[in-house]
């Protein structure tokens, strides 16, 4: 009896370890085992959690259409979940056709595994300067998935009710007096204040506001604050200014107001009149108030100091890039799939209706695009009155970690404005010197 | 009885092979990655001990450690302190002990990022709606400065695990032999005497226990730092842990993460090694 019992814990034991070790090898041959025969897959490993469901609809359209394609799409959200997910994807072995990359870092980085799509009809399409960030010595490594833009966003009927034409607004100096003139008829308006400033999201002051005020240094090309060595902040007291302002005339403290806390508390139940945010934040705003996110909202230009009429910053969030190490079918079969995309009438519908995206390609029909802040985003884009996002090319964690933190100690009182510019002009120049 | 034969190993090998391939492998390739530039991507070339002497450097490093530290010395007291507290009350006379019990212990089955949030809301929305209503400025703006922020990281955390560490206080008391304590109390001890001279003593092992789950876990804090303040105001409520986390994702750097993180889980290794050692001497065998 008790050997046997003994022989019965010997197998059991010697089963565990096999399935310990079965468990290393199964995934290998699963992934080359899955569809039939003739059918190519190709896997999509995307990060816009936002157009999920939009984009699974699209693509059983695209499949249905094209029974030998089978496509797989995986969507993990967020910008720092996505590249580490990417990056384990990739050392697992399991590589997607089709990824997203966002800025020449990205591109840099990715380089080997970037298949040249200079060739496709969706390149030939894009709008001119959408392809800057991802082009590297004449080849195409990335197609732009949308535009975006940001600006202040203000709510009109506040504006109106104050006496303020939005138009007017287009130095420092018009911006301070409108700001001024809201905030004394605060209470009549019900305002709680005239900003709200999220000092927390240091994208927002450190990322998208900072660009404003670099993009006139860098040309607007991206590509040339990629390869800076050095920033010299020509516009320094022109940014403090809006800083100053913003902060000032904000509801405190700022240093721990957020994203939800901006749009959608304050400047959606109207106790704001303006808020430094783009297109985006549509969503969230139409969440609480869609009236308000259909007709009641503009947008305008950040005004720098020092440069007389400063567009709308607008450009390209995240490309999709195709895998060069994949099988040449399923390569191909991944350019023809985002030709269609943004090139096919079906796919054009797609992307501005149901994506809501702002095309950042050419022959779209965007008396379509619905809400404000995306028209005046595509308008200024069509006429030109636009400034780039430089930010794609700052170094890897500068703007947020660096000069976003900086600022928030600026605001603590923790810091001057001068150490601030200071140490981002020094943080610049370590990270550009490895 | 028959040791080290092949039937031994046999009986060994499915834990020996999980714990291999999960830990100590990766440990290992993990501590190679950090003499080495990999970014994630590509290994990139041997750098030999240039990462750790960066480290040393390392403001943000330095300080985000300095901050666990001191956020560790006093929750571990906080901790243990409302613990055991709370034992002592669940285990003592008192009506509905078994559902207190539950209450207390509750905090615990809620995820970290949840608390976080949950918590956030209460420091910045209903401290400010209080601190209105009562007049008191200290509640406004909380979270919105490093003291704030390291405050609300301690009652956040205080919150969670005292709960947890309570329960393993009262395992201890209840397995405490009734005649010593009828004992003492024949022989006219105070209750503070009975408390120090005898429940104290015996309850010595659930103090290394609790001392060194509050103590890792405290060290190793991530994800209600992530959701309470996020590193703000400046990064200066960053602990290690999210601070490596930072390295590595957003700045790209993985071998000098992976450096940090070995540094890291040698400082944690000999403070709870240590902290087990000197507990252990303090125990007494029944």
């Amino acid at each position: 009896m008790k050997d046997f019992k003994f022989s019965k814990g010997l197998v059991a034991s010697l089963m565990l370890s096999a399935a310990v070790l079965a468990g290393c090898s199964s995934d290998g041959e699963e992934a080359s085992g899955s569809g039939s025969e003739d059918q190519v897959t190709v896997d999509i490993f995307q990060f816009k959690v936002e157009f999920k469901d939009q984009f699974e609809d699209v693509v059983a359209l695209y499949e249905k259409e094209n029974p030998d394609v089978n496509i797989e799409i995986t969507t993990v959200g967020g910008g720092e979940d996505y590249g580490a997910a990417l990056r384990s994807r990739f050392a697992s072995g399991n590589e997607p056709a089709i990824f997203n990359i966002g800025g020449p870092q990205d591109v840099a980085d990715w380089k080997d595994n970037l298949s040249d799509l200079a060739e496709t009809k969706a390149a030939g399409a894009a709008l001119e300067g959408t392809l800057d960030g991802v082009t590297v010595e004449s080849e195409v490594l990335g197609l732009p998935y949308n535009q975006e833009g940001y600006g202040f966003i203000y709510n009109t009927r506040l504006f109106e009710e104050a006496g303020i034409d939005p138009a007017s607004i287009t130095d420092f100096a018009s911006l301070e007096e409108a700001v001024k003139t809201l905030d004394s008829k605060k209470d009549e308006l019900g305002l709680e204040s005239v900003f709200a400033f999220p000092g927390k999201e240091a994208w927002v002051t450190g990322l998208h506001l900072s660009n404003t005020f670099l993009a006139p240094e860098f040309d607007n090309n991206v590509l040339a604050a990629f390869d800076a060595k050095t920033v010299d902040f020509k516009y320094a007291d022109g940014y403090k200014k809006i800083v100053d302002l913003q902060n000032e005339y904000s509801k405190q403290p700022t240093v721990s107001l957020d994203y939800s806390q901006q749009v959608e508390e304050l400047f959606s139940l109207e106790r704001v009149a303006i808020i430094q945010q783009g297109n985006w934040a549509y969503g969230s705003i139409a969440g609480i108030d869609p009236e308000l996110a259909d007709s009641g909202v503009g947008l305008m230009p950040i005004p720098v100091e020092g440069l007389d009429n400063a567009g709308l910053p607008v450009g390209v969030p995240m490309y999709w890039g195709v895998n060069k190490q994949a099988d040449e079918d399923v390569i191909r079969e991944s350019k023809e799939f985002l030709d269609w995309l943004y090139t096919s009438d079906a796919g054009k519908t797609a992307v501005v209706e149901d994506f809501k995206f702002i095309p950042a390609y050419e022959g779209y029909d965007t008396s379509k695009i619905s809400d404000p802040m995306s028209k005046a985003i595509y308008d200024a884009s069509e006429s030109g009155n636009t400034i780039g996002w430089v930010f794609m090319g700052y170094p890897t964690g500068w703007g947020e970690d660096e000069l976003g933190a900086s600022i928030q100690k600026y605001l603590s009182d923790e810091a001057s404005w001068d150490e601030v510019i200071e140490s981002a002009k020094e943080a610049w120049k370590t990270s550009r010197a490895e | 009885m028959r040791t080290k034969d092949l039937s031994y190993w046999l009986f060994l090998a499915p834990v020996l092979l999980a714990l291999t391939l999960v830990v100590i492998v990766p440990m290992l390739l993990g501590v190679y990655y950090s003499f080495t530039s990999w970014n994630g991507i590509v290994t990139g070339e041997f750098v030999g001990l240039q990462n750790y002497i960066d480290l040393f450097k390392d403001e943000r490093f330095l300080d985000s450690l300095w901050f666990t530290t001191k956020f560790s010395i006093v929750s571990v007291i906080l901790i243990n302190i409302i613990g055991l507290s709370l034992a002592l009350l669940v285990t003592g006379r008192v009506r509905s002990s078994k559902l207190l019990r539950t209450t207390f212990f509750m905090p615990n089955l809620i995820g970290g990022l949840i608390l976080g949030f949950i918590w956030q809301f209460i420091f910045i929305k209903v401290f400010a709606s209080v601190g209105e209503i009562i007049g008191m400025e200290s509640l406004q703006g909380w979270l919105s400065t490093t003291d704030t922020g390291f405050w609300g990281l301690v009652i956040l955390m205080s919150w969670q695990m005292a709960g947890y560490i309570m329960v393993i206080y009262i395992a201890y008391l209840e397995g405490m032999p009734k005649e010593l304590l009828e004992a003492s109390e024949i022989d006219g001890a105070s209750t503070f005497q009975r408390f120090r001279y005898i429940v104290f003593p015996l309850v010595a092992p659930a103090f290394t226990v609790s001392m060194f789950l509050t103590l890792s876990n405290s060290f190793k804090l991530y994800d209600q730092n992530l959701s309470l303040t996020g590193g703000g105001p400046y990064n200066s409520t960053e602990m290690v842990a999210m601070e490596i986390f930072k390295t590595a994702f957003t700045q790209n750097a993985f071998a000098y993460a992976q450096a940090k993180a070995v540094i890291f889980f040698v400082i944690v290794a000999i403070i709870a090694l240590v902290q087990v050692y000197l507990n252990k001497r303090k125990e007494v065998e029944m």
